[in-house]
């Protein structure tokens, strides 16, 4: 198995007035291609934090993050921007579509980002929202989707630009539990046939009883990294 | 897709857009229509001053232009030959210009009389349409000592059509040589101040009692094709005749040429202005725009959109918003324009005709021309670049984890 996320010895300090919170304390973790690996840990303990560490949203005061071969806490604003659309796939909790543009828009606006033509972005949108099981809501618009189906979206998208890995921050927070555990099947069979590596920062027990993986924070440490 | 994007996010709130639109089509409706009036009243003007009084060039001696000598002539033969040579005049008149006195049984009045050949006359100015049909004619050749007289010189001397009016000047000797005339015409123009200093008579009337030799004249009053026409003529001709005063409408009358181009300037003043005032609504717009969209502009930046693209978003957005908003203000001000390009603007029933006191018509032909065009199509641009930059910056800033967080 290739490793695709290295973490060595990562910290985050948050300096607010006279006091200083270290949201992540020296961790070191390793993430191989194809894992399903949650990383939970109660409210405060770091998941978020180490997630936008890892996907170049946010800078590390110490430590390094290698994706890939690639160590991202060196490059500059720009590149890490490139390096995001190339390279990682984000699913938000608050799904974040785009609610002007359709489903189908939404999926194809990060391989338009990517450069990609045309005609590959139309067959490739109506696969990933075929697999994502909206291949009837191609046109309507986030507002017209449920909170479920717009999920799916947001996966369909973050897939869209063949990531290698993609990052999701609590997804199901706001889901029911019928449209969560179907998002979570669906993430779950991508990954066992496509090799999609997803990475989650969640809370959730229904992830956590898929996950294959399980790293747990606790006041920015990881206290217990288990493999099932 | 950006572009797609930019366009879609404009109509988020429609209520917004359609408000800053409809502000800038009417800003732009207003600029166009204030423009086009205010240019074509001032060309109708020109036109009016060319056709009636000024005609496009005037060729006199220099001694005559400085102090109006009845003996500061010049030889036709010699202008003839100059005119002839350019090969870009199209019609001239020869004339003798009298400053003269008109008294009538009840009044008098100080004014220029010209001389002149009635039909060459026709060929240069538009007097003689300007000649209602109850009101006479130009110097018919039926008619024993006729005078051409304005409308407001009519009333002041208190005279009608037939009158009986003298006219008193100078002779080269410089005795003073009465005429006595009667109205064959009376005349009206858009120039009331013009009106009232000018009178016409036939040369052969005045001719034997000016003491002058045979073929000489104090003026030639030319008309060419056109003005740029006239441009080029009137350079030829002062090459030509170097020692003798060519001048065009312009330089006859400076303060008409420098009105003229004092109003296209303030035309572009005005439209500049409204733009400028407009570009705070569009910015407000867009910076409020750019507010609401915080998180999503955020998570554009996370996905991967870089802050070039998100910049360049924000400006298209904006620069969509003026153009299309000042694309629909020219289309209506131009068809508004439109039919009244031939009929002009009559602003008699709301002004009288106190605006010929100031020798400006009453009746206005709104003009429609390219340069306008660019001007406006210049400032839209000028003022959607401006206006887009502050809240593109906004957006720029955002970095994209603190603005979902947002």
């Amino acid at each position: 198995m290739n490793t695709i996320i290295k973490t060595t010895e990562l910290v985050k300090i948050f300096r607010e007035t006279a006091q200083e919170v270290c949201a992540v304390n020296n961790v070191s973790l390793s993430i191989n291609e194809g894992e399903f690996t949650a990383i939970v840990g109660p409210s405060g303990s770091g998941k978020t934090t180490l997630l936008n560490l890892i996907g170049g949203l946010d800078k590390a005061t110490s430590g390094s993050i290698v994706i890939d071969g690639q160590d991202i806490s060196s490059l500059s604003e720009k590149r890490i921007t490139e390096f995001r659309l190339h390279n990682i796939g984000f699913i938000f909790q608050a799904y974040n579509l785009i609610p002007v543009l359709t489903a189908k828009e939404n999926v194809s606006f990060v391989m338009d980002l990517q450069g990609r033509k045309k005609s590959e972005i139309d067959r490739r949108a109506t696969e990933l929202l075929t697999s994502v099981g909206l291949g009837d809501r191609m046109n309507s618009r986030p507002a017209k989707l449920s909170g479920g189906q717009q999920q799916r979206v947001a996966v369909a998208r973050a897939l869209a630009s063949k990531p290698k890995f993609i990052l999701a921050d609590e997804p199901t927070a706001n889901l029911d539990s019928k449209s969560a555990a179907n998002l979570l099947d669906m993430m779950e069979r991508l990954n066992k046939q496509e090799n999609v590596t997803f990475i989650f920062s969640t809370h959730d027990p229904r992830i956590m009883a898929k996950a294959r993986r399980i790293v747990t924070l606790e006041d920015g440490k990881t206290v217990n990294d288990e493999a099932r | 897709m950006i572009t797609s994007l930019a366009w879609k996010n404009i109509w988020r709130n429609r209520t917004r857009s359609s408000v800053i639109l409809g502000a800038i089509a009417l800003g732009l409706f207003c600029g166009v229509y204030i423009n086009s009036f205010m240019t074509g009243w001032m060309y109708t003007t020109v036109d009016d001053d060319i056709n009636n009084h000024l005609s496009h060039i005037q060729i006199h001696d220099t001694a005559f232009s400085a102090n109006n000598d009845i003996s500061a002539y010049f030889p036709r033969e010699k202008v003839e030959a100059a005119v002839g040579e350019s090969g870009l005049v199209t019609a001239a008149s020869y004339r003798l210009s009298l400053t003269a006195m008109l008294a009538s049984a009840n009044n008098a009045v100080g004014i220029t009389a010209k001389a002149v050949f009635p039909e060459d006359e026709k060929a240069v100015s538009t007097i003689w349409q300007n000649i209602a049909d109850t009101m006479g004619a130009y110097l018919p050749d039926d008619a024993r000592t006729a005078i051409v007289i304005s409308k407001k010189t009519a009333d002041k001397l208190k005279v009608k059509l037939k009158s009986k009016i003298v006219l008193t000047f100078q002779d080269t000797n410089g005795d003073m040589q009465s005429l006595a005339l009667r109205v064959s015409g009376i005349y009206k123009t858009a120039n009331g101040m013009k009106d009232e200093a000018t009178v016409y008579v036939r040369y052969s009337d005045v001719f034997p009692v000016t003491g002058l030799p045979e073929n000489v004249f104090h003026e030639a009053a030319l008309r060419t094709a056109d003005l740029e026409t006239c441009r080029q003529a009137d350079a030829r001709l002062k090459t030509l005749l170097p020692d003798m005063d060519v001048k065009d409408w312009g330089e006859n009358e400076p303060a008409l040429e420098m009105s003229l181009a004092m109003t296209e300037f303030f035309g572009v003043i005005i439209l500049a202005i409204f733009l400028f005032a407009l570009s705070f609504g569009i910015i407000n717009t867009m910076l409020m725009a750019v507010l609401e969209r915080t998180r999503e502009l955020g998570m554009l930046g996370a996905i991967g959109m870089s802050k070039r693209r998100i910049f360049n978003m924000i400006m298209l957005e904006t620069a969509l918003l003026t153009f299309v908003g000042s694309l629909v203000g020219i289309i209506i001000g131009t068809a508004l324009i439109v039919p009244s390009l031939s009929s002009g603007i009559d602003l008699t029933p709301f002004m009288g005709d106190q605006f010929e006191d100031y020798g400006f018509g009453s009746i206005i032909y709104p003009v429609l021309n390219v340069k306008m065009f660019v001007q406006i199509i210049a400032l839209v641009i000028i003022a959607g670049i401006l206006s887009a930059i502050y809240p593109a910056r906004k957006a720029l800033k955002l970095k994209p984890l603190e603005a979902m967080r947002n």
